[in-house]
């Protein structure tokens, strides 16, 4: 269960680094799009219909944001509660946290543009969370005091 | 120690089924039923009007509504048949789309009609798969003729055929469409324009429209310029009409225009304007008049970014979208209205909202109504007479183009603000994220009516409730089981 702790942990990270790739796809496509005489309005954005290539970095980035990494970070956190990795529980939560701000913060954009502000900012604090929260396993579990660290996430249990 | 790893796991198997066990209890609990009645839907919202003695609401009994239809001995005026396929068709301008067409093309033919002639229509499904219904846009149809699968007639299979009739209203620019599956057809090309001309319609009356095929733009079915020819001097009407899920915004270079009317309603007293847009939202129609120079310099109305309606010889140069939008909130001149708002018989209150939870067992964000989801929403109860009055506000980040069947209702304020200018009467309504809107209509077309989002691709995750007249109940059924999705 450790092992399945730390690898979602390194997934998490990794789709945020799929967001931000994906939606930086999306923007530069709109660009070329824009430039070659293409109109970006509400009914373009509402409609399903692909317009140019790279409007799937806007699809991908809302089923990715909206739907599968709040699923990987409940699952983290459930993993955590098995895992037994010294402080996991804390650390999964903490990234479960940061998932559900990021997505408040996602949504909410589409009406208060300074949401989405904060949006970019609190996924770095998210990719760098997740990444520490999958990295400090092995070091928390390699530690010598580690069985009475354990015990004491049982009884923090 | 065992027992401290027994306590362990226990521990972290009871804080797991904590999660999952809710999230798997709203799952279930927000499948729907295979098939189902729109009047089981819900809850009734009676508005602070009296309960009509016998249970609209999930009751039985009543008046049918597939009795409400227009007189049958009446003759046709304007009788035509439109046939439904779906195929891979061409555009006006050489580009296929995979979609859907009626009488071999998209959009369908242009109905035209006199204020109080009978339309007949007899629709035809060729082979369209989920079947089709055709709804007439801004026409206050009686219920019967109202066209949404399941609620005021069953789909019409492949090979079926459905005969729809209904009189004229008065002089206005209205459209049809398929609703069923409508998030789907709507946006493939099951749709076409209605106009009802007036007495002496002007020298030029263009219909502009505008619809995106796979993401291209176009007016009546051509992504290039329309062109019409204008005599200097005259008058020329532009017929707008937005078949798209979101608003779009016209405005004309070259000559001033009059807002001449929203949704099929003529404005009254409207003024020449020169340097503001005018917007569209989803499902509406604005008419545009302009007077063409007498130095027969040409006319461009431009819509959205791409397209224009071109008036007159020559080609006019592209303008930027003025930075101010026409607000028909104070456009034109006040003019009483035949009812009195402030004598309302129901007061509801529609409020838009969003949040994550489950419609039919998929996760995601979903559209709320009064906090709500979709199917748990309120169900509007009247009775026929009736005032009433509706607060739509809007607390969902997002724009909705709000849409009610069979009436027309009247702008009395938004966001506090009343409105001064023409009665500004509507069948679409562009509800903008943090507006409120105090809107008012008579019930004086009895039936079960859709109100919904005419973003149909949020109508179809669940933004949609229902107007329903004590003492009528229809037969149909929805759901996965019965062939009709109306949305």
């Amino acid at each position: 269960m450790r092992t399945v702790y730390k690898v979602l942990a390194y997934i998490v990270a990794a789709e945020v680094i799929v967001q931000a790739m994906m939606i930086a796809w999306a923007v530069a496509g709109l660009g070329l799009w824009v430039d070659g005489g293409g109109v970006f309005d509400k009914s373009v954005m509402e409609s399903e219909q692909v317009p140019f290539t790279e409007v799937a970095g806007i699809i991908v980035h809302g089923l990715n944001g909206g739907l599968v990494i709040p699923v990987l970070a409940l699952l983290l956190l459930i993993s955590s509660f098995f895992a037994k990795v010294p402080g996991g529980i804390k650390f999964g939560a903490l990234v479960f946290a940061l998932v559900a701000v990021q997505t408040t913060l996602g949504y909410a954009g589409h009406g208060l543009p300074v949401a989405g502000l904060l949006h970019g900012g609190n996924a770095l604090v998210l990719f760098a969370t997740a990444l520490y929260t999958a990295r400090r396993v092995g070091r928390a579990t390699a530690e010598p005091s580690a069985e009475p660290a354990r015990d004491q996430v049982a009884a923090q249990g | 120690m065992p027992r401290i790893r027994q306590a362990r796991l226990a521990v972290a198997v009871t804080a797991t089924l904590l999660i999952v066990g809710p999230l798997a209890w709203l799952w279930q609990d927000s499948l729907l039923p295979q098939a189902y009645s729109i009047m089981s839907m819900g809850y009734a919202d009676r508005g602070g009007g009296a309960d009509g003695g016998h249970d609209g609401h999930g009751g039985h009994g009543g008046h049918d509504v597939t009795a409400l239809v227009a007189d049958r001995d009446r003759p046709a005026d304007v009788s035509l048949t439109l046939t439904a396929r779906q195929e891979r068709f061409r555009l006006a301008s050489g580009r296929t789309v995979d979609g859907y067409t009626l009488n071999g093309g998209s959009p369908g033919p242009t109905i035209t009609a006199r204020a109080g002639q009978l339309v007949q229509v007899r629709l035809v499904n060729d082979n369209v798969r989920d079947g089709i219904t055709l709804h007439w846009h801004g026409v206050d149809v009686p219920n019967a003729e109202d066209g949404v699968a399941g609620v005021t007639q069953d789909a019409v299979r492949p090979g079926g055929e459905f005969v729809y009739r209904f009189v004229a209203p008065a002089p206005g620019t209205f459209w049809y469409h398929s609703h069923q599956v409508s998030h789907e057809q709507v946006a493939r090309g099951l749709f076409g324009a209605l106009m009802v001309l007036p007495p002496e319609p002007p020298a030029t009356d263009v219909v502009a429209l505008t619809h995106l095929y796979d993401g291209v733009r176009t007016i009546n079915g051509d992504s290039g310029d329309l062109h019409a020819a204008a005599a200097p001097g005259t008058v020329a009407r532009v017929r707008l009409i937005n078949s798209d899920n979101g608003p779009t915004s016209a405005w004309v270079a070259g000559a001033p225009f009059r807002l001449v009317a929203v949704d099929g309603t003529d404005v009254h007293g409207p003024t020449p304007v020169s340097d503001a847009s005018v917007l569209v939202t989803a499902g509406g129609r604005a008419d545009l008049e302009i007077a063409m120079p007498d130095s027969g310099a040409p006319v461009r109305v431009q819509i959205g970014g791409a397209l224009s309606v071109v008036l007159g010889a020559g080609e006019p140069p592209r303008v930027a979208q003025p930075a101010k939008a026409l607000d028909p909130l104070g456009y034109g001149a006040p003019a009483p209205l035949a009812f009195d708002p402030g004598a309302a018989d129901r007061v509801f209150r529609y409020e838009i909202g969003r949040r994550p939870g489950f419609v039919n067992g998929r996760p995601g964000m979903y559209w709320t109504i009064n906090g709500h989801l979709y199917p748990d929403v309120p169900m509007y109860t009247v009775a026929e007479g009736d005032v009433v009055r509706m607060t739509i506000v809007n607390a969902s980040s997002e724009v909705h183009p709000m849409h009610l069947h069979g009436h027309h209702a009247v702008v009395l304020s938004r966001n506090g603000v009343r409105a001064t200018g023409s009665p500004w009467w509507f069948d679409s309504l562009n509800v903008g994220d943090g507006e409120r809107y105090e809107i008012a209509f008579v019930a004086d077309n009895p039936g079960i009516w859709a109100d919904h989002c005419h973003n149909l691709k949020h109508a179809a995750d669940g933004l949609v409730a229902h107007l329903m007249y004590e003492g009528y109940t229809t037969p149909f059924v929805l759901g996965a089981k019965t062939g009709n999705s109306p949305e």
